[in-house]
């Protein structure tokens, strides 16, 4: 039942990313797609740091090397 | 009178940066990735060297980047139901800490990234992302 329900939560996850993926690719969508969100994310700097970018580029290299790594 | 730049400098695009080459590239590397199992050496080399190139090249300006929104509209903040609904759902699962009962994302990963060509898509989805993101 437990598992049932976390196998269910994370599909809803998966499914909410898709479907807002595809609502923003639509014509005139308000909503912007994940990637001009991250390409924002990645504006962010302290001053000549850029703290969005190494920020998320490490989220990413550690998601890989957790999942295909470890 | 306003100064004008000496020199207008237009990058020309590199051969190398087009889908038909990138694409290749990143489906061998997703393929010698993909065979190597778990917690071996190969694959913590394999993923911190590719990954570590990718943010190498990320962070300098070796690669052209397509040009970043200043703002972005409030409707963004839609995206924080999926990031909210997922982090519930891990953060709830790695408390409780109570293994295949309620497992946790990776949990229940693992068993599908055991089979070389699974593990390879997987490898693809990463890369393409990453790429995407030094791109951006």
């Amino acid at each position: 039942m437990m598992r049932m329900l976390a196998i269910g939560g994370f599909l809803l996850a998966l499914a909410l990313f898709a479907l807002l993926e595809v609502l923003s690719r639509r014509e005139g969508s308000r909503i912007p797609s994940l990637g001009v969100v991250c390409a924002y994310v990645m504006r962010y700097e302290v001053g000549p740091v850029p703290v969005g970018r190494i920020g998320l580029f490490g989220f990413w290299w550690w998601l890989g090397w957790h999942f295909l790594a470890r | 009178m306003m100064e004008q730049p000496r020199e207008l400098v237009v990058e020309a695009p590199r051969a190398w940066d087009r889908p038909v080459v990138t694409v290749p590239v990143l489906v061998c590397i997703s393929v010698v990735g993909g065979q190597f199992p778990s917690f071996s050496a190969a694959a913590n080399i394999w993923t911190l060297g590719t990954g570590g190139a990718l943010i190498w090249l990320g962070l300098g300006n070796r690669v052209p980047r397509r040009p970043a929104p200043r703002r972005v509209d409030r409707a963004a903040g839609w995206w924080l139901l999926p990031i909210t609904v997922f982090g519930v759902f891990e953060g709830a699962t790695f408390v409780m800490s109570v293994g295949d009962e309620f497992p946790t994302f990776s949990r229940l990963a693992d068993p599908l990234l055991e089979d070389p060509m699974v593990r390879s898509a997987a490898w693809f989805a990463w890369l393409a992302a990453f790429w995407g993101l030094v791109r951006r």
